[in-house]
């Protein structure tokens, strides 16, 4: 049964809503499903899924793009109702006949309505009689929802994923008792969500599968049956601790021999190393305080391509589609939109757009162009690549402010430091850009301390202590194979206790898959409660930009102990010098996360930082 | 070779302003005149036109942060009521029309160009449209959920303060509380203080720190004193509104002060 069906203007009126169905939607599920996916270039996915503290509502929805309409139907997720759909098009159709932009109110509908809503129940029933076999069809519609669901748990925002997994994780009998549907995905969902606990009692060391006290891959045996097994599993694990006391065991690569001393810190104290004079680095203004200069780039470029993708199709083609260009009669269809879209989809390829990412995005405008008139004088591909140029200045104009310096004003009043926590997988530049992050900041006047946290890679510490010394800033460090967690949170006190306004806290490079370190990560992000997590990704990653931030997000969802998990909240892309025009992985970092860019590192020097200009990376992408 | 060219360049000019000149001369003179009055007539009336449409400047602005109300008091101002209900809004909507109030009054009344750009963060860019005809901005500020939304609301505002087009002409800017009706609305003089205490903030950390921080196009305020919203180049006044229960007499008052100029 609808809960709820909505019709209104893309301006935001409510032109007509069900009055039979009277339930009051609890919570606000058209105001977000707007803010989260219609308004971030979502419109392409077949459905959404709301959740609040007493429901959760599936949402579907469709456009009529010409009258600038929409039409919203929402219902019990448990329900899978296979009418929706139809009853949706069938209902664009009716209203858009009566639909007359000055009338608001729509009373007559609600007959219409009536009758429409039985037409489709009862061709949804004679399909399943049909079919014979309902299980079969409703498995296959509801995998491919539960993939979709999937994609959009992935592709969606960021309290979305946090919320939809914690579910998961309740609801451990339910799964069970839930059509089978879902059954599959939901059930590797919890086995993942249990199984990570019982690692975690032995540490965090992967090595630690040849000698720990239980074997892991009997773990992974469990963890494919049914949830039931997982509690026979925790009552093995309390037995098997005392058995064994847990030592800290090297992680062993190879077969190198193992190395008896590996801190190599100086044993010299801080005074021997201030006798080597070092200017304090002054390298002129950070780049980010300066405006950019944007060039403006030539017509004829464009022309050219146009040229190229306007000799492939046949004359024929070329002669009704200029007619029809003149004319500006036609109504635009989808198999029109398709050549357009697929060639501008593969201009945002070859930019290093993640090929996800650009089928979405293509999805979204044809959702937004179907239906709609082309106005006279305007080919086809100029109407696509006007509505993609403005989804594009959509998506990565960013959501919400990104002015530092006024949060860490804020903080400072509070009396507190701003913490700023960088994450990032290996080797795209956490410590370099920390630096440079810290020379800016010091350009405004800003105390500022780092935080070495990286107590794993060999020399991370030094490496910090130099650019410390570079730049005549405090630096909290413990050395090598400590906590570190632990060690921020000491970093913090001693921050206020010194007076340092911010702490810039460094964390070590890691996979997304590896679950331990992942986990680590989400412990320290719990416990120290950053003001700021900033993922830095280099702009040199291709697909994988779209994995590795998906994967951050919901690890950081899920492994967190707290209800309200801390997500990545902003992006510093690196490495933006060594691509000429190949931007997309900024878009792609975007789309998938929902964080707005907050920095862009170009350059290896201190001054080679700024912020993200939102209109030359648009010109950039769809030259 | 460039010299060359140049030449070259020189030589063929020279030719065709002589072969101009001739065919000129060939025309008898009437038809020059009369070509020649057609040519500044035409120029004086795009003149004139111009002119026109930027004394009709009658086009109000309402904008604010999402959730503020501002489609509710369009339809308010259109027809009288907010009819269903609003959502949150993807598209500006736009409309030349009398008040709603006002149809009821004989005699000629001047119809107004109102438009309400949405107030999601991600939708900002179309307010630029409309800035360049704007005769007069209503900022709408939500009174019940105003201090969880003050920062956001502030740095709004302030973008919307320094920018060139709203100094430069100085286009009258009405911050309205919207949502009074509600017993938990902040009264307006604390949403101005409040407003103005932020904006002091931001000021001090946009622009008295670098001044290679060119972000913002103009700076508010005097320098060295707290800002206050009488220090603006632009008339800036507060009023009090509610959306759902029609009463927005003072919204009416600050778009007929406006538009009939």
């Amino acid at each position: 049964m609808l809960e709820q069906l909505l019709i209104f203007t893309r301006g935001g009126l409510i032109l007509w809503t069900c009055k039979e169905l009277g339930n009051a939607l609890r919570g606000s599920p058209i105001d977000t499903l707007i803010r989260s996916c219609l308004l971030e270039e979502r419109s392409g996915a077949a459905s959404y899924n709301y959740d609040t503290p007493g429901a959760s509502y599936t949402l579907k929805w469709t456009f009529h793009n010409e009258l600038g309409l929409v039409f919203v139907a929402v219902y019990q997720r448990i329900l899978h109702l296979l009418y929706v759909d139809d009853l949706l098009s069938m209902i664009k159709q009716e209203f858009s006949a009566i639909y007359d932009p000055k009338r608001t109110s729509y009373d007559d509908f609600n007959d219409i309505f009536q009758q429409l809503k039985k037409e489709a129940e009862a061709r949804a029933e004679e399909m399943k009689k049909s079919k014979q076999v309902g299980k079969p069809v409703n498995n296959n519609l509801g995998r491919k929802q539960g993939q979709v669901q999937n994609g959009s748990v992935d592709g969606g925002s960021k309290k979305k994923s946090g919320g939809e997994s914690g579910n998961d994780g309740g609801d451990v009998d339910k799964s069970r008792g839930r059509p089978l549907e879902n059954g599959n995905l939901r059930n590797n969902h919890v086995g993942k969500g249990e199984a990570p606990t019982m690692i975690n009692a032995n540490g965090k060391e992967n090595g630690a599968s040849k000698t720990g006290a239980f074997d892991v891959n009997k773990l992974q045996k469990l963890r494919s049956k049914a949830a039931k097994k997982t509690e026979t599993v925790v009552n093995k694990v309390p037995k098997e601790e005392p058995k064994k006391k847990i030592t800290k065991k090297n992680r062993v690569w190879d077969d190198s021999p193992k190395e008896s001393k590996l801190d190599f810190t100086d044993p010299v104290s801080e005074n021997g190393e201030q006798n080597i004079s070092v200017v304090a680095a002054d390298e002129g203004e950070s780049m980010m305080d300066k405006e950019e200069i944007i060039s403006s780039d030539s017509e004829s470029e464009e022309e050219e391509t146009e040229k190229d993708s306007n000799v492939d199709s046949k004359k024929k083609g070329w002669f009704s589609s200029m007619f029809q260009s003149i004319a500006g009669k036609a109504n635009l269809e989808k198999s029109d939109l398709e050549p357009a879209l697929k060639a501008l989809k593969d201009r945002l390829m070859t930019k290093n757009v993640a090929e996800e990412i650009a089928e979405k995005l293509c999805e979204s405008v044809a959702a937004s162009l179907e239906g709609k008139r082309l106005a006279s004088f305007t080919r086809i591909s100029s109407t696509v690549q006007a509505a993609m140029e403005e989804a594009l200045v959509r998506i990565l104009t960013p959501r919400r402010s990104i002015d530092i310096l006024r949060d860490v004003h804020a903080a400072k009043e509070q009396g507190k430091p701003y913490v700023v926590v960088f994450v990032g997988v290996n080797g795209v530049g956490k410590s370099t850009n920390l630096a440079k992050v810290a020379y800016w900041l010091l350009q405004h006047n800003v105390n500022v301390m780092m935080a070495a946290c990286d107590t794993f890679r060999s020399g991370a510490v030094e490496q910090l202590r130099t650019h410390a010394r570079r730049l005549q800033i405090p630096i909290f460090e413990k050395g090598y194979e400590k906590d570190p967690a632990i060690v921020a949170k000491e970093a913090i006190q001693e921050a206020s206790r010194n007076g340092s306004d911010v702490v810039l806290v460094d964390t070590a490079g890691r996979m997304q898959d590896n679950e331990p370190l992942m986990r680590a990560l989400s412990k320290l992000i719990y416990v120290n409660s950053p003001d700021l997590v900033l993922f830095v990704g280099e702009a040199l990653v291709g697909n994988d930009a779209v994995d590795q931030l998906s994967k951050f997000n919901q690890k950081l969802g899920d492994l967190s102990p707290s209800p309200d998990p801390r997500l990545i909240d902003g992006i510093l892309l690196t490495k933006f010098d060594t691509i000429d025009d190949k931007v997309g992985a900024a878009l792609s970092m975007v789309y998938i996360s929902g964080a707005p860019v907050m920095f862009v590192g170009c350059g290896q020097s201190y001054t080679d930082l700024k912020k993200l200009n939102v209109k030359s990376i648009v010109k950039t992408l769809l030259k | 070779m460039d010299e060359e060219k140049m030449e070259k360049l020189k030589i063929q000019l020279q030719q065709l302003l002589n072969e101009a000149h001739e065919f000129v001369q060939k025309i008898p003179p009437t038809q020059i005149n009369v070509a020649i009055a057609v040519v500044l007539s035409t120029i004086v009336l795009f003149l004139i036109i111009r002119l026109f449409k930027r004394k009709s400047s009658n086009t109000i602005v309402l904008t604010g942060l999402s959730g503020s109300g501002k489609t509710v008091l369009f339809y308010q101002l259109r027809d009288g009521s907010s009819h269903l209900g609003t959502v949150t809004s993807m598209e500006p909507n736009e409309g030349t029309f009398v008040l709603h109030s006002e149809l009821t009054k004989n005699g000629k009344v001047k119809p107004v160009h109102v438009v309400d750009v949405p107030g999601h963060s991600r939708l900002r860019p179309k307010l630029d449209e409309f800035l360049s005809q704007a005769a007069g901005i209503v900022f709408v500020v939500d009174a019940v959920e105003f201090l969880p939304n003050v920062r956001a609301a502030s740095e709004y505002l302030y973008d919307l303060l320094t920018k060139a087009s709203v100094v430069k002409k100085k286009i009258p800017l009405l911050l309205l509380c919207n949502k009074v009706d509600k017993v938990t609305a902040h009264t307006k003089d604390f949403i101005r203080k409040q407003l103005e205490k932020e904006i002091d903030k931001l000021r001090a950390s946009r622009t008295a720190l670098s001044s290679a921080d060119i972000s913002n196009e103009y700076t508010l305020g005097v320098p060295g004193e707290a800002f206050a919203f009488h220090q603006c180049s632009n008339k800036i006044t507060v009023a009090e509104a509610s959306g759902l229960t029609s009463d927005i007499s003072q919204l009416e008052q600050f778009i007929r002060e406006y538009v009939k100029a």
